[in-house]
């Protein structure tokens, strides 16, 4: 009995230890993705006169995407025989935890992909290297060649994010165009979707519901108009209505101005009141994401990390502009990952060059586009890339208008953390079950938000004394 | 005398040798970060730059931080699933233990859960609480019955992640079960019997009470291990389920350490956690002694 409970004893023992490891646990995980790029290892191709320098690089993505950057890493080797680039990848809900462990735990890899969310916390704190004066003067990068909306996201002045020196190079720029079934419109005898007039509200609503169809009689909805996740697609309703989440000096959470609540309103009512959507509890992207891919979704946002994806669909689609609300345009959320390099790596240069290859380079980008899973960094790449109408969509060009003209990044980017943001969406589920109204939600929830946001702004000041 | 002593001493020096390696790494990997974390507790640290003292403000934060009380409610909330699974267990050990034939099978059969991984065990519990296509729908589809969307309802994403956590442990109990019930001697048994014991008499005097170090040990190793869910909710409810309903304590303590630049914040709730399972543990070990008594 004795020697048995002291078993026991040290078995909790070891389990509680864990427990208490799980808020930073990270770091011990940190050395195994870790820093190997700085050590040199032994002239491994020992006929090459020169030192042979290895970065470590790690990034993200869905199996096309990792495949194709594979690929383009591979190539860069190739070209540059004196540099070994060793690879760590995870899946993309992993990311952040590994990267920020590795950067609590000092080992932070040469060469890696960030979100432009962090970065100030990240130049604030001295992780990221400034980029500025290694692509200036390279003659073989042309910034006013690449996405200035992409470029600007990675640019921070101490102050303001958007301006002022460069920490990071924009992997790519991910525009969320909306997309229809065209086959869905031939069906019903619908006129197609113009690409260059967006719907209004009303319009968009009335084409939807003609497209809402129990096909079968059986009582249940079999083609749905559209399927729009929250979190995605309201920020779309909400900026075309003229109203956002923050006000002009990012200190101050406005979502309970009357723009705003209408469009919160409108965006319930296109389930609640219209039905031209699936149910909220069918709502989650997966569902609808699965509907849209077996044609049973007319309308459906679509980014160029799915070109890849919907090549194989059975039917064609196209893009469009999202329905515009009271200020008659459209907008859009515009993401972007950056590829930054750590401000201690041992090969800057080296490093530098990578991250060109990998985002400016005419080779790389070639690359990569051809994969299908990015639109071209490049301008003109991309104009050349857009007016090629044979391949799915055949309205390419509305990426590049939503990257020059109506994509915006989402709010959380501007603040210190993102938590203000986040909470508006862990709540927002009564909303869209009709039991709380957009009225009374956007009140109860504001002052929560503001706190937060408070926080975030205290965190910032703090980080950079 | 002197030679046999050397010989103990000598025999010491190994034995210490052989348990430096792990203990080493209890030190480096478990020890240190625990203290640091410890300390970290009390800093306003981001996980980035300048550790700042800040006494217990992130404790007292706690206290009024909504989201931390939901974790903390839908933590202990799917623990519910530990008197569940101790009890389906039981029963499927005491049948197994009974002889029917193909035993081997079926202990093998509740065992493949536990040895599967527990993410892709998720991926799959997820796809069949799916509302439209899942599994489980169906199935309730057969007698009429139209399920919801397990994951996203706020009041089905508990039991739907507290059954599935059964269905993933109930093997390795089972197990535990049966091979204490293996151990009791046939004898007292036989002696109930002889003194006109019926089924359940033998079941609540003798079997019971012989197994209780086993269910001692496993409700300790449960509410250590579900005071530390995450990796379920992680993957099936990635933005902590609708309302937060599936938020478990250590998902929020990820979210703020990795998140949202707040690992001082995040190492007090590790810090919190931590006491409440040591105390919560210390409990049932003296609920445990005042219980135990031997069979003579």
């Amino acid at each position: 009995m004795l020697k048995k409970k002291g078993w026991f004893t040290l078995l909790s023992l070891v389990l509680m230890v864990s427990v208490v490891l799980t808020g930073c646990g990270g770091k011990n995980n940190a050395s195994s993705g870790g820093n190997s790029g700085s050590k040199a290892t032994a002239n491994a191709g020992s006929k090459d006169s020169k030192e042979t320098k290895n970065l470590t690089f790690m990034f993200r993505g869905g199996t096309d995407e990792q495949k194709a950057y594979e690929g383009v890493v591979k190539k860069y080797e190739a070209d540059h025989p004196n540099v070994k680039v060793k690879m760590v990848v995870t899946a993309a809900d992993q990311y952040a935890t590994k990267l920020k462990a590795s950067i609590t735990g000092n080992s932070v890899p040469d060469v890696f992909y960030f979100e432009s969310g962090d970065l100030k916390a990240y130049v604030n704190s001295g992780v990221l290297l400034d980029l500025t004066s290694y692509v200036e003067k390279n003659p073989n990068i042309d910034l006013n060649n690449i996405w200035k909306y992409g470029v600007d996201l990675y640019r921070y002045d101490g102050t303001m994010a958007g301006q002022g020196n460069l920490y990071g190079m924009p992997k790519d720029v991910g525009p969320f165009a909306l997309g229809y079934n065209k086959a869905m419109f031939e069906a019903a005898g619908i006129p197609l979707p113009d690409k260059d007039k967006p719907y209004t509200w009303d319009e968009f609503i009335k084409v939807a519901q003609q497209l809402t169809i129990d096909k079968d009689g059986d009582g249940k909805l079999d083609q749905f108009g559209a399927g729009f996740n929250v979190q995605w697609a309201l920020p779309s309703f909400v900026w075309s209505n003229g109203a956002d989440w923050l006000d002009a000096t990012k200190t101050k959470v406005t979502i309970d101005d009357p723009k705003f609540i209408e469009a919160l309103q409108f965006f319930t009512d296109m389930q609640l009141k219209y039905g031209i959507t699936p149910s909220t509890e069918q709502a989650q992207t997966l569902d609808t994401y699965q509907r849209w891919m077996k044609g049973e979704m007319a309308f459906f946002p679509v980014g160029p990390w799915d070109m890849s994806t919907y090549e194989k669909l059975p039917f064609d689609y196209d893009l469009i502009p999202y329905p515009a609300g009271s200020t008659g345009k459209s907008a859009t959320w515009t993401g972007s990952l950056g590829i930054g390099a750590s401000a201690k790596t041992k090969h800057p240069d080296e490093a530098v060059d990578l991250i060109n290859y990998l985002t400016a380079s005419k080779e790389g980008m070639e690359a990569l586009v051809k994969a299908k899973v990015q639109i071209p960094n490049l301008m003109d790449m991309a104009k050349e890339w857009a007016a090629d109408t044979t391949t799915k969509p055949a309205n390419k060009e509305e990426f590049l208008q939503v990257v020059n003209e109506y994509g915006r990044v989402l709010p959380g980017h501007y603040t210190y953390n993102a938590e203000w943001y986040n909470l508006f969406y862990t709540d927002i589920q009564p909303v869209l079950d009709g039991k709380v109204t957009p009225e009374e939600y956007v009140k109860a929830e504001q002052p929560k938000m503001q706190k937060l946001l408070d926080k975030a702004v205290e965190q910032e000041a703090k980080s950079k004394k | 005398m002197n030679a046999k002593l050397g010989l103990y001493r000598k025999e010491k020096i190994y034995g210490f040798l052989f348990i430096l390696p792990p203990l080493l790494g209890l030190l480096i990997f478990t020890l240190y970060p625990m203290i640091y974390s410890i300390y970290g507790s009390f800093t306003d640290w981001d996980g980035l730059g300048q550790m700042n003292f800040i006494g217990l403000g992130n404790f007292t934060d706690l206290w009024s931080d909504e989201l931390f009380h939901k974790a903390l409610f839908n933590t202990l909330f799917m623990m519910l699933g530990i008197p569940i699974g101790i009890t389906l267990a039981l029963l499927l050990a005491l049948g197994l233990n009974r002889g029917v034939p193909g035993t081997t099978a079926f202990r093998v059969i509740y065992y493949v859960p536990v040895i599967s991984s527990l993410a892709a065990v998720s991926i799959m519990w997820n796809w069949a609480y799916n509302g439209d296509y899942g599994l489980v729908n169906q199935f309730l589809d057969l007698f009429g019955i139209s399920g919801p969307n397990w994951m996203a309802n706020k009041y089905t994403v508990k039991p739907a992640l507290i059954i599935m956590a059964v269905w993933k442990g109930l093997g390795y109990t089972m197990l535990l079960y049966l091979a204490a019930l293996q151990s009791v001697s046939r004898s007292y048994y036989e002696a109930a019997e002889l003194d006109g014991a019926n089924g359940f008499q033998s079941f609540w005097h003798i079997t019971w009470p012989m197994v209780r170090p086993v269910t001692f040990f496993i409700i300790v190793t449960n509410i250590i291990g579900g005071s530390q869910i995450f990796t379920e909710m992680n993957i099936m409810t990635p933005t902590g389920g609708p309302e937060y309903a599936s938020a478990s304590v250590v998902f929020y303590i990820w979210q703020k350490a990795f998140g949202n630049f707040q690992m001082g914040y995040a190492s007090a709730m590790a810090v919190f956690l931590g006491v409440f399972i040591f105390v919560v543990t210390l409990i049932q070990f003296r609920m445990n002694e005042k219980q135990s008594f031997d069979v003579d």
